[in-house]
């Protein structure tokens, strides 16, 4: 086993460009993610930051080099992925338990979910408080309830490396904030990275260690305090981007010691 | 191997008159083979809106035929080739192309459809042909075609046991279940190789016209009377065949006389019927 080598970035983006037809969807993008911290990519609609996950996933192609750091037994870092959305035929006939077991039980549902699975899938449920949904038809939750459900999901594949494509859209402020605040526990206890794409720029203030801010080309990448800077939020944003204001950001948010966080953030 | 014993197996388990004769047994055992396979693969058919794939391989058919006809090779090797050949070549195609899956589909659907009248249209035999496969005979079925469906049935069931839950992760979402390693591209093209090979075989059974009937109508009543995934594969299976019995003896009654395909088709549409009322009543309480 190789010991974790703290300083190197989860994962890094070197040069990264996605080009559609004519459109430049993202422009040498040169970034990176901490290992252990939580990063969030912000930028208004249309800047890149859900094609920047794709690519991260190998579902867009794009130029330039994605490198992801490898783990403690030499394997790249264990992804867990929770989707903006998950647009399925809501009327198919499957139970929250059955979708927390898919990928992991080989026995098909026909001869009903085993034990163990059943269990594994419980205890996860419980883990992000949605343990009384177990039973629950998958097409009947509320998109805060699937929110869930697709985090326990998630976090049952024991990633390393936890990718969130704007997972509170669609849910009301306050359980955006519970959202937050329960990802911030679980991360702290399990000690993954995390990697989330976000609109919401309190929350990005309140919940993040590192920001890469983007509007298909980067615009900074730092600490919240170094990036959500009024001049850095104005250049992607716009001018009439009033909503975080410097003093109320925490200064004591540094999780991880990678070294960009200990400069300077990088404004381009 | 010889078949001998299950036909006599058959007609014992089933003691009517008309099931002493042998094209009736071999019927039988076509349909007992067809019926669960069909099923299992409608499942997936109907959860992942697939119905049109279905339809653009059965269509597969004509131009299947026309190339036995010019290299004179038997229409029953070259329909399952050119049918495995064109699903594997649309779901390519549709894994690869930025076009709509549906604008895939009928791209090829039309093209294997042009290719086999364009042959038909050259040969007037070809066209006498044709009309079997159009309306399908199960009841001309050889002991050729049951042992290459035996086989069938066996890799089928063996992919359904060790990848059907796997199925399902794709069918929600292919970025979740490639982001979880699942094998996205191994299954894909295995389900496409299987449902066309099925796909073709039913049309002998059914015909061109009923083979997407013969997929979907017994997963969406099984749809409508389960609650979860599990159950939903046991009723699709339950229904295709007892639909398969009912509809193979009922067309051998002197009052009925009616297409064996068709008459399979109409009872499991009896079923969905039944499933609606049931799943109705139940929504409403």
């Amino acid at each position: 086993m190789k010991p974790i080598e703290q300083n190197l970035p989860a994962v890094s983006f070197d040069n990264v460009s996605i080009q559609i037809g004519d459109s430049t969807i993202l422009d040498s993008i040169t970034a990176t993610v901490p290992k252990g911290g939580s990063t969030a990519i912000v930028g208004p609609n249309g800047a890149g930051k859900t094609s920047l996950l794709m690519a991260l996933l190998g579902e867009m192609p794009c130029t330039g080099n994605i490198t992801i750091a490898e783990n403690e037994n030499g394997e790249p870092l264990r992804i867990g992925y929770v989707p903006q959305r998950l647009p399925f035929d809501r009327g198919m006939p499957i139970t929250v338990i059955e979708f927390m077991s898919m990928g992991r039980q080989r026995m098909p549902f026909c001869f009903g979910v085993r034990k163990k699975h059943r269990e594994y899938a419980k205890d996860l449920l419980k883990s992000v408080k949605a343990e009384e949904l177990a039973n629950r038809h998958l097409g009947a939750l509320s998109g805060g309830e699937m929110q869930r459900v697709l985090l326990a999901l998630a976090l049952g594949e024991n990633p390393d490396l936890l990718i969130l494509d704007e997972p509170a859209a669609g849910v009301d402020f306050l359980g955006e904030r519970l959202f937050c605040e329960l990802l911030e526990k679980l991360r702290k206890e399990k000690g993954f990275t995390q990697l989330m794409v976000s609109h919401d720029l309190g929350t990005v203030s309140h919940h993040a260690t590192h920001v890469i801010c983007l509007n298909s080309k980067l615009i900074a990448e730092g600490t919240p305090k170094q990036t959500l800077t009024y001049d850095t939020l104005s250049a992607v944003f716009g001018h009439h981007m009033g909503l975080v204001c410097d003093h109320i950001l925490p200064h004591s948010k540094l999780e991880h010691d990678h070294p960009c966080c200990d400069e300077e953030g990088k404004e381009s | 191997m010889s078949l001998d014993l299950i036909y006599e197996f058959i007609g014992k388990a089933f003691p009517f008159e008309c099931m002493q004769m042998t094209f009736m047994q071999q019927a039988m055992l076509g349909l007992l083979l067809l019926a669960p396979m069909s099923a299992l693969m409608g499942v997936q058919v109907v959860n992942f809106r697939m119905a049109f794939f279905a339809d653009a391989i059965s269509h597969s058919t004509f131009a299947g035929v026309g190339l036995g006809l010019i290299f004179a090779i038997d229409p029953h090797f070259t329909m399952p080739a050119f049918g495995l050949l064109v699903g594997l070549g649309i779901m390519a195609c549709q894994r690869r192309s930025s076009l709509s899956s549906d604008t895939v589909i009928g791209v090829f659907f039309s093209a294997v459809i042009a290719f086999g009248l364009a042959v038909v249209s050259r040969d007037k035999n070809a066209a006498r042909n044709i009309q079997l496969f159009l309306y399908g005979d199960i009841l001309t079925i050889s002991d050729t075609d049951i042992k290459a469906m035996i086989g069938l049935f066996i890799i089928l069931i063996a992919f359904q046991i060790f990848g059907y839950n796997r199925m399902l992760y794709i069918g929600l979402n292919t970025t979740l279940a490639k982001a979880h390693r699942v094998k996205v591209a191994f299954y894909q093209y295995m389900y496409a190789a299987l449902l066309s090979l099925v796909v073709i075989f039913s049309v002998w059974a059914v015909g061109v016209f009923l083979v997407t009937a013969m997929l979907i109508v017994p997963a969406a009543a099984a749809r409508n009377l389960s609650k979860n995934a599990g159950n939903m594969a046991w009723w699709a299976v339950t229904i295709s065949v007892s639909s398969a019995i009912i509809g193979l003896l009922i067309s051998a009654q002197d009052w009925a006389r009616t297409a064996t395909g068709a008459t399979v088709v109409l009872v499991s549409f009896v079923w969905f019927i039944i499933s609606s009322i049931v799943g109705y009543t139940h929504h409403r309480k």
